[in-house]
């Protein structure tokens, strides 16, 4: 029971050192491309710049055309590594960028007066809506906005050059969506910092005294679960963290998935109803019988549930960290 | 950004708004699904993402399973008896509706002249108008336009009240039923000719209203028709574009409320919306003048809102995919016996004359499609004569292909031939009717003679005969 923390200190956050660094990475992708490694054709370039409205925030076609590149470059033109892009694919995936978003934001990190009016104008108010909304609290949602916005101007400074996160905006995705997640981001970094403690201890602390009990019987379901974890497929595992780790409703989770909460409701009932007879077999294969491995998962549906959120809990470090080795 | 989700490496703000938006590629998304299913803190991220409404549903839905293992041994029988109760239900309403007969709404409908503005409710009481509409079910599908009014059954009137109340509440509707069995009403016989003063009491049966839908109008008399529904087309109230909240995106819809000049809101008004191959939709406006048709796939529609006392009227709309249009057209109070040109199929024939007994002409008549063959019977060749006898028909295609029908021609059924040569000429006994080319459609065969036979000669003079249809003798 005592993993979870462990498991956080594995894990490094998703905090602003981070970012730090894989924008240098990024950073440094754009340094390597030379003009001979241009893919994209000028009339295109040209006509892109000019749909995405560059020249009115003081974004040069050459600029917001290594802007293009880089992307394309960065994310394979939206196909799997390996593949080569031909000309189609690269300006299909060209053509579907947000282009002004990312002119804007192209702009802004290159510190343009007309592409930071235009910003404020559009997304300051709902960048702190959107704040206010995640921590619940205007106070802390502004506090939390302000901070992004002086990172979001390059206040920080690396290798004695400005920089700033808006940099890393691909546009594939909406620049709302992008100032939202990295508003998560910051969310939980700031939640890692203040509320480690306080959010550990909110796992009832109650449970854990009649937890010691079966404690023993848990011991020998850990292996087994690992073991059952590894094979289910990545939805079963996210679905089955969110719910029992996490205890997000399934509304919630449908959200995430955007599909139907019943449709997560059927997934999830799938998924723990599977990891239940793997866990069986596994325990039966290990020597037991039937209805001691019955007994030690629970034969009402509502032990089962108990029993595989604290077995999720359990084992979340090991399965986590093989996985991630693998990959 | 960072795809090999290295110990301690997340992915990046970019990745994450792509997973959340649902835009990342399949690939994409099943390795963040991998990473969220053992990043407590991505996780964290990704429900923080979500915009507001969660947070108003702080209750935790439980996994339901379960409870519908506890709840079936009440909830089936429950659900069984629910279903017994819909079962009586829709019996009992089908009852009810084949009651009410047409004479019954023919004398319902009282005449109305010249409705005071102010009316809200036409003439029509919901009895008529619920019994229309339910009568109207198979009809309205072959007039696809003034169908709830213009039912065949209802020209079958009494003489004395029902030609009168027919000619003033509502004489649009006889044109446009008259006018379109006319001409099929005499389809089987010899071409051409002039058929004057057609009497309301033609009695029409299934069969000629399938007819109808076969015959497309021809080009000239489409023009003539749309150009005339232009001219009468009225001014609508603004046509507004909401977005649906249904889940389905491809489907639209209409909805609006019917009033008239002084915002009186319009109960009964039969609305139909005609797509652009002639299938209809029909609704009536509630109490409250409101209507709404929803399920529509996505096109361009006729709309046509009609209701005794009132100027109909037309309005063609676009619906576009998963968007409901609203609308508030006003009915302008009319003459009840103001021709109205009705743009059905039927439009072809005459039909500015509400006068019931018209003529048509031969050209007319042979003009259109589909004469000599409507009865239709599954071989597809011209019939040359057709016989009937109570919902026995029995029809004679050129090929000498003998068909018989036990239900006024909805069902056919090719009788294989125990003579030999071919077909010629088939007749019912002398008694009811020796002319095989005229169909006796006016026979009021459920009070025929039982003892009426079917005679049937091939082309080598051999007579055969039969009571049935079916089952032939050689005489």
């Amino acid at each position: 029971m005592d993993t979870p923390p462990a498991n956080i200190n594995q894990t490094e956050p998703s905090g602003a050192e981070d970012c730090t660094a894989s924008v240098a990475k990024g950073a440094a992708v754009e340094m390597e491309l030379g003009p001979e490694s241009r893919l994209l054709p000028e009339m295109l370039g040209e006509e892109l710049s000019q749909a995405a409205g560059a020249e009115l925030i003081e974004l040069s076609k050459a600029e917001f055309a290594e802007a293009l590149e880089t992307i394309g470059a960065k994310d394979n033109f939206g196909l799997d590594p390996g593949k080569q892009p031909n000309e189609r694919q690269r300006e299909l995936f060209w053509r579907a960028l947000h282009l002004e978003e990312l002119a804007i934001a192209r702009g802004c990190a290159l510190g343009r007066e007309s592409a930071w009016r235009r910003f404020l104008a559009q997304y300051r108010e709902p960048l702190t809506r959107a704040a206010v909304e995640m921590t619940g609290s205007v106070a802390l949602g502004e506090e939390l906005a302000s901070a992004l916005y002086s990172e979001l101007f390059g206040l920080t400074e690396r290798e004695g050059k400005r920089w700033s996160p808006l940099l890393r905006y691909s546009g594939r995705g909406s620049l709302m969506g992008w100032l939202r997640a990295i508003l998560a981001q910051r969310r939980v970094n700031q939640y890692r910092k203040i509320g480690r403690e306080t959010e550990l201890g909110e796992i009832e602390p109650a449970a854990r005294v009649s937890e010691q009990i079966e404690l023993k019987q848990l011991e020998d379901l850990r292996a087994a679960i690992k073991m059952t974890l590894t094979a289910a497929s990545a939805e079963e595992r996210f679905v089955l963290s969110a719910y029992y780790l996490d205890q997000h409703t399934l509304h919630e989770i449908s959200r995430v998935l955007r599909v139907h909460e019943a449709t997560v409701s059927r997934k999830l009932k799938r998924a723990t109803e599977h990891l239940r007879k793997q866990l069986l077999r596994t325990l039966r294969e290990r020597g037991l019988s039937r209805r001691a491995a019955e007994e030690a998962l629970g034969i009402d549906p509502r032990d089962v549930d108990m029993n595989l959120r604290r077995l999720l809990q359990d084992s979340e470090g090991g399965p986590n960290s093989n996985k991630e080795r693998q990959e | 950004m960072n795809w090999n989700f290295q110990l301690g490496i997340h992915p990046d703000a970019d990745q994450l708004s792509l997973f959340v938006e649902g835009a990342a590629t399949s690939r994409e998304h099943e390795r963040m699904l991998a990473h969220l299913a053992e990043c407590a803190e991505c996780r964290k991220a990704v429900f923080f993402m979500q915009p507001q409404e969660e947070t108003q549903r702080a209750a935790r839905t439980p996994v339901k399973g379960w409870i519908w293992g506890r709840l079936l041994p009440v909830g089936l029988p429950a659900a069984a008896l629910a279903c017994g109760l819909v079962a009586v239900l829709v019996h009992i309403w089908n009852r009810d509706s084949a009651l009410r007969n047409p004479q019954q709404v023919a004398s319902l409908r009282k005449p109305e002249v010249h409705l005071p503005p102010t009316t809200v409710a036409p003439s029509t009481d919901s009895e008529v108008q619920r019994s229309g509409t339910a009568r109207g079910a198979a009809p309205a599908s072959n007039l696809s336009g003034h169908a709830n009014l213009s039912s065949p059954k209802s020209l079958n009137l009494p003489e004395a009240g029902g030609q009168a109340a027919a000619k003033v509440a509502a004489p649009e509707t006889i044109a446009a039923g008259l006018s379109a069995n006319a001409p099929v009403g005499r389809a089987g016989g010899s071409a051409g000719g002039v058929i004057g003063g057609i009497s309301p009491q033609l009695p029409l049966n299934g069969r000629n209203f399938t007819n109808l839908q076969q015959i497309p109008a021809p080009s000239g008399a489409q023009d003539a028709a749309s150009q005339n529904s232009l001219a009468k087309k009225k001014d609508l109230g603004g046509l507004m574009i909401e977005q649906a909240s249904g889940q389905d995106k491809a489907l639209a819809g209409v909805s609006g409320r019917i009033t008239d000049r002084t915002g009186a809101a319009i109960s009964g008004v039969s609305v139909f919306v005609r797509d652009a191959v002639g299938k209809t939709r029909e609704t009536t406006t509630s109490a409250d003048g409101s209507f709404n048709l929803t399920g529509l796939p996505a096109g361009r529609y006729e709309l046509t809102a009609t209701a005794n006392g009132f100027k109909t009227i037309e309005q063609s709309i676009e619906l576009n995919p998963s968007q409901l249009a609203m609308m508030e057209p006003v009915l302008d109070v009319g003459k009840v016996s103001e021709t109205v040109e009705v743009t059905s199929a039927a439009a072809q024939l005459q039909t500015e004359s509400a006068n019931v007994g018209q003529v048509i002409t031969g050209q007319v008549v042979a003009e259109i499609p589909g004469v000599g063959r409507d009865v239709g019977v599954p071989s597809g060749l011209p019939v040359t004569a057709t016989v009937s006898h109570g919902k026995r028909l029995i029809s004679l295609d050129n090929a000498g292909n003998l068909f018989l029908s036990r239900n006024r021609g909805k069902k056919w059924k090719k009788i294989n031939p125990q003579w030999t040569g071919k077909a010629v000429r088939i007749e019912l006994t002398p008694a009811y009717s020796s002319e095989a080319t005229a169909k006796p459609k006016n026979e009021t065969l459920g009070k025929a003679n039982e003892a009426a036979v079917f005679l049937l000669t091939t082309d080598s003079g051999t007579v055969w005969t039969s009571k049935d249809g079916a089952h032939w003798r050689k005489q």
